[in-house]
């Protein structure tokens, strides 16, 4: 196990600082930052010193040997668009984002078993055929519009909640609900589709025909051997959240989180503050895929961890 | 698809801001939500909207606006005395203090230009204080501003630096906890939510009538509007000229920002002054102002310069639409069927994209064969201001800050500029002249000189004076500032 946890951390760090690298290189081509950063009708002069100072006047090998250099002490360098170390900005706002995926993410875990187990006791009745309306509507509408609706219904309409912002529990329920929809629809389907396939499957018929309850058989049986398959897809949903659901959640509903942050770092050209965000979003993608793995081989002591 | 869904959103929200109560009465604190939140609040690094629109209450300048735009004397008793070429003398105010007892006096200017100059901070704002050498302290209310050369712009930089706390400046936390001499007062920032500031009792200027304001940062306009919808915020920025029908009560004004297209006059088909004056003749601005503005912005007279600008030539006119006319110079000089790329981008300043396209609509009438290239961002600005050949039409909605035309000149007009398109060796050295110019009537000449020439020859396409649109509560009463600085002293609350 410790072995198995030590190469994939190492394999992690591979691939953390492949992205980074990336990143670094693609920043550097699309455009320029201090073009973004200074006004408009800064003269030449004034941009060449803006570059000098921040060191972008060098070539980009010699740049890029500095930028390995800093990382490997975790010196993100200062962001050119709050004026403090990238990395503070970055440990400011991840906390925020973090909240929103768990109660989000939460929620749909939680609300997604139940009803996908219903469904496939059932399939084609009421809750299901319910439920895959509503599953349906999930994935297919965008966030931002369902946020957007969400808002002009329950705050400006019924008053119930805040309209954006953060700070009191009413501020996390309407973002919440927002992110969780699309990750509740994708799940649900997956335990309710897992569900029948195992309910036919020689094992519960037998446990039937040898008289156990259905919910003993759900509880012992079914559901453990669907857990798998579901660690891996809220693995999967957790990653999308993490990288691309909370930005525009964030956007819309003016959540102070590290997707709100790195749109605005990107539409302002903030190297180093978007090579922070990445490389603090790799490492976690990273950290995520093991504690998976890890979770899956408890679960299912068969797996092999390799 | 993102503005239809605002159209949509804005539907709903018509139909039910009539069921909509009137907002619970907390006298005399307002919320302002503003569209994006300060990157720090020192007042000297950075060139950042978000941080004016807080720091503009909390600190002050030694030259100011009337909200029409007029320049009057801030921190300074009078506006400031030219002793030679390079030199200005400001006399102070008497018994302004900052909010933490310092006294504003001559160090305190010394010191506020010495740390806005200095290399070692890379300031962002040295676009507009890059003629400044540095400030003398001749006595306690007396300071001499001393340029690289005769500058006659310098009374209006004034108006851009704000003047920080000697003191505080070296120990003081001033990103995060900003003092200054302002009519308000730092209370406290909760980073990515909210931003407070209280009335300062003591304002030379007499205490405002708000108590305390608190900034929101909302990016989304649609959020912005439910908030106001909602009776969470009492003024917002940037509302959508389609969303005034919307809102309880909204203010619009000129603005700072000119959208323009400047023509490369030196490219294959646009070097012919006939399509060039085509070009001008055969947009239907008044009609654009109307379809994509609902009004609210005003056609450009003849350059794009702004109106509220020194400078600005009043006595030019538009060009009227004339399509026939437009045809017929396009026959007459023989570019039929020719080639025109328009350059612009999108999402950065009010309906970009709208009016590039729109405007590459009525060119194509003219027999042209005109196609648009909307690029990215940071793509756009190299076409913009990068060494590659110059487009032959390309986008820009210039914004004018320091109010003087001088910013505007240099930078679209004067050969070298960044934007520039033309190389008139004539017109730039009118534009030098005018620079080094200290007598203000000979360089307003000059200035008018430049614009009808630059209108006569159609080295630019204006189109308008874009206007700023506020959102407002019922209880707000508002009249805006023509150079978009939101003061919440100059704010009142009806109740």
């Amino acid at each position: 196990m410790l072995e198995f946890i030590v190469r994939r951390l190492f394999q992690g760090i591979l691939v953390v600082f492949g992205v980074t690298a990336t990143v670094f290189v693609v920043t550097r081509l699309v455009g320029d930052p201090v073009a973004l950063m200074l006004p408009l009708s800064a003269t030449e002069a004034q941009r060449a010193a803006f570059a000098q100072q921040i060191g972008l006047d060098q070539p980009i090998v010699t740049q890029f040997l500095r930028f390995v250099g800093d990382i490997a002490t975790l010196d993100f360098g200062n962001s050119l668009w709050q004026r403090r170390p990238a990395i503070e900005v970055v440990f400011e706002r991840l906390p925020n984002t973090l909240l929103l995926i768990a109660a989000g993410l939460g929620a749909a875990v939680m609300l997604s078993i139940p009803l996908g187990a219903v469904s496939a006791l059932r399939p084609g009745g009421l809750v299901d055929r319910l439920t895959m309306s509503v599953g349906l509507l999930g994935l297919a509408m965008p966030q931002f519009w369902l946020g957007l609706v969400a808002i002009v219904i329950f705050a400006v309409t019924l008053k119930w909640l805040p309209t954006s912002g953060m700070g009191t529990a009413a501020h996390l329920v309407l973002p919440a609900l927002t992110l969780s929809l699309t990750p509740l629809a994708r799940f649900t389907m997956m335990v309710r589709a897992s569900m029948i396939d195992e309910l036919n499957k020689p094992y519960v018929k037998t446990a039937r025909a040898k008289g156990l309850g259905l919910t003993r058989i759900l509880r012992v049986h079914t559901l453990r051997n669907i857990l798998v398959p579901f660690l891996s897809i809220s693995g999967w949903e957790l990653i999308s959240t993490l990288s691309g659901y909370t930005v525009v959640v964030e956007t819309v509903f003016a959540w102070p989180g590290l997707g709100l942050t790195a749109v605005q770092a990107i539409q302002r050209g903030d190297l180093f503050l978007m090579q922070a965000i990445v490389f603090v979003i790799a490492f976690l993608i990273v950290l995520i895929g093991i504690v998976l793995d890890i979770l899956s081989k408890a679960v299912d002591p068969r797996m092999e961890l390799n | 698809m993102k503005k239809k869904i605002r159209r949509m959103t804005a539907g709903v929200a018509m139909l039910l801001a009539s069921t909509l109560a009137s907002s619970p009465a907390w006298a005399q604190s307002i919320t302002i939500a503003i569209g994006s939140e300060p990157s720090t609040l020192d007042p000297q690094l950075r060139d950042d909207g978000g941080e004016r629109q807080v720091n503009d209450n909390i600190y002050e300048t030694l030259m100011a606006r009337t909200p029409t735009g007029e320049l009057v004397p801030g921190l300074a008793a009078e506006a400031p005395k030219q002793v030679d070429a390079t030199t200005w003398q400001f006399e102070l105010r008497e018994g302004v203090k900052f909010h933490n007892g310092e006294p504003f006096n001559a160090d305190a200017v010394v010191a506020s230009v010495a740390r806005v100059i200095d290399p070692a901070n890379n300031s962002e704002q040295m676009a507009y204080f890059g003629t400044i050498k540095a400030a003398e302290k001749v006595d306690d209310l007396t300071v001499n501003l001393v340029t690289t050369g005769p500058d006659p712009i310098l009374p209006s930089r004034m108006y851009w630096m704000k003047m920080i706390a000697p003191g505080y400046s070296k120990d003081g936390d001033l990103a995060g906890a900003p003092v200054g001499t302002g009519p308000y007062k730092f209370e406290s920032w909760n980073r990515g939510t909210d931003l407070k500031l209280v009335a300062n009792s003591e304002y030379w200027g007499g205490e405002p009538q708000i108590d305390d304001v608190t900034y929101r940062f909302v990016t989304e306009p649609g959020t912005r509007l439910s908030g106001l919808l909602s009776g969470e915020f009492d003024v917002i920025t940037n509302l959508l000229p389609e969303f005034t029908t919307n809102v309880p009560k909204f203010a619009a004004v000129p603005g700072l920002e000119t959208s323009v297209f400047v023509l490369g006059t030196d490219n294959e088909v646009t070097k012919d002054p006939k399509v060039r004056e085509a070009l001008n003749l055969a947009i239907d601005r008044k009609a654009m102002v109307e379809g994509l503005f609902m009004g609210y912005a005003t056609i450009a007279k003849g350059s794009h310069i702004n109106p509220a600008a020194f400078g600005f030539n009043e006595k030019l006119e538009h060009y009227p639409y004339d399509i026939e006319k437009a045809r017929a110079l396009i026959k007459e000089a023989g570019a039929e069927g020719k080639p025109l790329v328009v350059v612009g981008e999108s999402g950065r300043w009010l309906k970009d994209r709208e009016q590039i396209e729109a405007v590459a609509g009525y060119w194509a009438e003219t027999g042209l064969n005109v196609t648009t290239d909307i690029q990215e961002f940071s793509q756009y600005l190299d076409s913009l201001m990068g060494d590659g050949p110059r487009p032959d039409a390309i986008f820009i909605a210039n914004s004018n800050e320091l109010l003087d035309a001088e910013r505007e000149m240099s930078f679209i007009y004067h050969k070298d500029g960044a934007a520039a398109s033309n190389s008139d060796a004539e017109m730039a050295t009118l534009i030098e002249a005018a620079r080094l110019e200290t007598d203000t009537a000979k360089r307003k000449a000059l200035y008018d000189e430049i614009q009808k020439k630059g209108h006569d020859l159609n080295y630019t396409v204006p189109l308008f004076n874009l206007q700023d649109i506020y959102g407002m509560s019922e209880r707000m009463e508002w009249q805006p500032r023509v150079d978009a600085k939101m003061m919440v002293s100059e704010m009142k609350v009806t109740e």
